[in-house]
């Protein structure tokens, strides 16, 4: 079948266009993310939120987050400023229709016992550690990646990209000159690290 | 055995005196470098939310049935139940019962007190409702029905007066529709409520740092959200994807302003009711209660487990630390016991009963003791806050007090009609109402309107000069617009009436 000569130069603009708008893979990913045209997000509840720490992080999670050392930061300390309903005592049935002042505080609360924690579990046991694994000698690069890809991995359930590696990289490299390359130094450094990346937006939100 | 709240009794002018003396007053510093920043003079609103019907014929309206043709079959109460504090214009109801309708619960109630200490500042106003759905006229109460583009007196406030507060406009109640929000969209996102389901825990979520055990120096976790915000966040896929997302863009700004005023304002701590103890463990975490803490849970003895009194501790540091210029509060739907109260084979001891179930609205089983228990509840809570208030400069020699307006917002009344000379009867729902208003800065000693004796429905009175007028009824509206006014809140182009009557000065 012929094609008209119209549309064969049409169709051959476009694959051209195509193509060049399609860089390779490598490229691509250090790219911008495209704009959602329906940016609809919702956000991940208090519970939701430490069912999903307690299980990729391995801390029981009756245990994850207790204010306290008492109330539960999801079920009674924070219930209602992160998102919960609690329909038979105080006859709140839908969550806050915005967060609250007091929302992002209290999750930045969460997010930082919850790392606690887990730091404080993988000092004390360092055969079953999660995240703070100290370095053999000196902290280097090479430790400052697998302890970011364990974050990615466990926090955010991804693989870090290479620009993330970089940028907790810088960030880790800017910590250690103020915590010192000891090994409480290097638990800092995790736990501030696990603290930024489970309070992030992308870690509060789905 | 009931657990009566005390009241403060130190004189106002000798805690002046000691305020003067130089007890730290965060709240009053604040005051005094906003009036030299040329903003205007503070103002608080309480609005405190009688929900299920607070009415007015059973209180400061009472009509005694001597003085109705229709007195044993309306709800006009005994003579000698009806007292008239010093002679002024407010009624009050003295009423102990042995029942609450079926439930053995002995109470003894009283409303006289509050009037004796507060007649000067209260201002009973009628008015008549448009609905008797629950939800639909606690809303239309604190909206005028949408007076005002439909923003709450609440939200009108925190506008007006909440500039430098962290969080101007506090919602303690739970379960009402006192704290629904406005329906006027155009307003900062700061003036709307912020809801405190839980005062006594709530403190804890106003710092991300302070009394997690573990966590690295201070300065080390702010450089982490620095990161954050400044770094991970921005350059994340996720944030760019949905950069248009409401919900991001606010959760974005609340990491900004909003959260260093908050932490900074050190709120954790100035609003802590809770002392040192094996339920609060404040000490081992690092925390400390509010520095006026000992003089709040004197007042609200019971804030460990009546949920009025923890929301009542906590609207009063709200108001005094500077950080909220309206709060809402009130008895919730629960029914609330004393500590250790139990239904034994003799039922309740006096006293022990502190809240019905489904508060006000448990009339519909037991009109008059439901009316006179929960009323009584209701003063009480109102008569300590208001000491409380009065205990505190805020500058110049005024109190807190001296700037404040609290409203016992109310859904309607209730029916009129008993059986013939019954005591212990079920009532329904009624538009027909008045609604209590306390300020001295509303026109005190004056009751609005008047009640038919032979109909006990109230009827209104004229804006300006507050003559009774038996062919009119108030509406909503007015109501609003009286507060509002009273509140010295400027209303461009509103459109809302002149409620001259209802202001203390022109």
């Amino acid at each position: 079948m012929r094609i008209p000569a119209p549309i064969a130069l049409a169709l051959t603009a476009i694959l051209s266009l195509s193509a060049l708008a399609l860089p390779p893979t490598a490229a691509r990913a250090q790219e911008a993310a495209p704009a959602s045209p329906d940016p609809r997000v919702k956000f991940k509840d208090g519970e939701r939120y430490l069912r999903d720490l307690a299980e990729s992080l391995e801390i029981p999670r009756k245990e994850i987050c207790l204010e306290l050392s008492r109330y539960d930061c999801a079920d009674k300390a924070f219930r209602i400023v992160l998102g919960g309903v609690d329909p038979y005592e105080i006859r709140i049935m839908q969550p806050l229709d915005q967060a609250s002042l007091a929302s992002p505080i209290a999750f930045d609360r969460v997010a930082l016992q919850v790392c606690s924690n887990r730091v404080a579990r993988d000092k004390a046991d360092p055969a079953t550690a999660v995240l703070f694994k100290p370095a053999a000698g000196r902290p280097d690069a090479a430790w400052r990646e697998a302890l970011t890809d364990r974050l990615y991995d466990r926090i955010l359930r991804r693989g870090a990209d290479a620009a993330e590696r970089q940028r907790m990289a810088g960030f880790l490299e800017g910590l250690e000159a103020r915590t010192g390359r000891s090994p409480k130094g290097q638990a800092d450094q995790t736990l501030l690290a696990c603290f930024a990346l489970a309070s992030s937006a992308e870690a509060a939100f789905y | 055995m009931t657990e009566r709240a005390s009241t403060p009794n130190a004189s106002r002018r000798g805690v002046l005196a000691g305020m003067a003396a130089g007890l730290a007053a965060p709240g009053a510093a604040r005051a005094a470098a906003r009036r030299k920043g040329g903003g205007p003079e503070p103002r608080f609103l309480i609005v405190l939310g009688g929900s299920g019907g607070c009415s007015i014929v059973d209180s400061f309206m009472a009509v005694r049935e001597s003085e109705s043709r229709n007195g044993k079959i309306l709800n006009a109460w005994p003579d000698s139940l009806v007292q008239s504090p010093g002679n002024g214009p407010f009624r009050a109801i003295d009423f102990s019962s042995k029942t609450i309708g079926a439930i053995p619960a002995p109470f003894t109630a009283n409303q006289s007190e509050f009037v004796k200490r507060h007649s000067q500042d209260m201002m009973v106003v009628t008015y008549t409702g448009t609905s008797v759905n629950h939800g639909v006229a606690e809303h239309r109460s604190v909206t005028g029905n949408a007076a005002w583009r439909g923003r709450t007196l609440q939200e009108a406030t925190a506008l007006a007066y909440g500039a430098g507060r962290a969080i101007p406009n506090v919602h303690l109640i739970n379960g009402t529709a006192f704290t629904d929000r406005g329906t006027d969209d155009s307003l900062p996102s700061s003036a709307y409520g912020e809801r405190v389901p839980a005062p006594n825990l709530w403190p804890l979520s106003l710092d991300g740092y302070r009394g997690v055990k573990g966590a690295p120096d201070r300065k080390l976790f702010e450089a982490a959200r620095s990161f954050r915000d400044g770094t991970l966040d921005p350059q994340s896929d996720f944030a760019r994807t949905f950069a248009a997302s409401d919900r991001l863009k606010r959760w974005f700004e609340l990491r900004g302003a909003p959260l260093r005023d908050i932490e900074g304002g050190d709120l954790i701590t100035q609003l802590m009711v809770h002392p040192d103890s094996e339920d609060m463990p404040l000490k081992a975490f690092g925390l400390k209660s509010s520095p006026l803490a000992k003089k709040v849970r004197e007042a609200f003895p019971a804030y460990g487990f009546d949920p009025i009194e923890s929301q009542a501790a906590l609207a009063f540091l709200l108001i005094r630390c500077g950080v909220a210029s309206t709060v809402t509060l009130g008895p919730e739907n629960s029914a609330v016991f004393n500590k250790g109260a139990a239904l034994g084979r003799g039922g309740l001891s006096a006293g022990d009963m502190r809240n019905t179930p489904i508060a006000f609205d448990f009339s519909h089983q037991a009109h008059r003791e439901v009316q006179s228990l929960m009323w009584s509840r209701v003063l009480s809570v109102a008569d300590r806050l208001i000491t409380l208030l009065k205990s505190e400069e805020l500058a110049d020699g005024k109190s807190y007090w001296d700037h404040s307006l609290l409203y016992v917002a109310t859904e309607f009344g209730r029916s009129r009609n008993r059986p013939a000379g019954a005591m212990t009867f079920g009532s329904g729902h009624d538009l027909n109402n008045g609604a209590l208003i306390v300020s001295p800065l509303a026109n005190g000693g004056k009751v609005l309107g008047g009640v038919d004796p032979d109909t006990l429905m109230t009827y209104g009175f004229d804006p300006l000069t507050g003559r009774p007028d038996p062919g009119r009824n108030m509406t909503e509206a007015e109501v609003f617009s009286g507060i509002i006014q009273a509140l010295g809140i400027e209303t461009p182009g509103a459109g809302l009436p002149d409620m001259r009557i209802m202001r203390r000065k022109a």
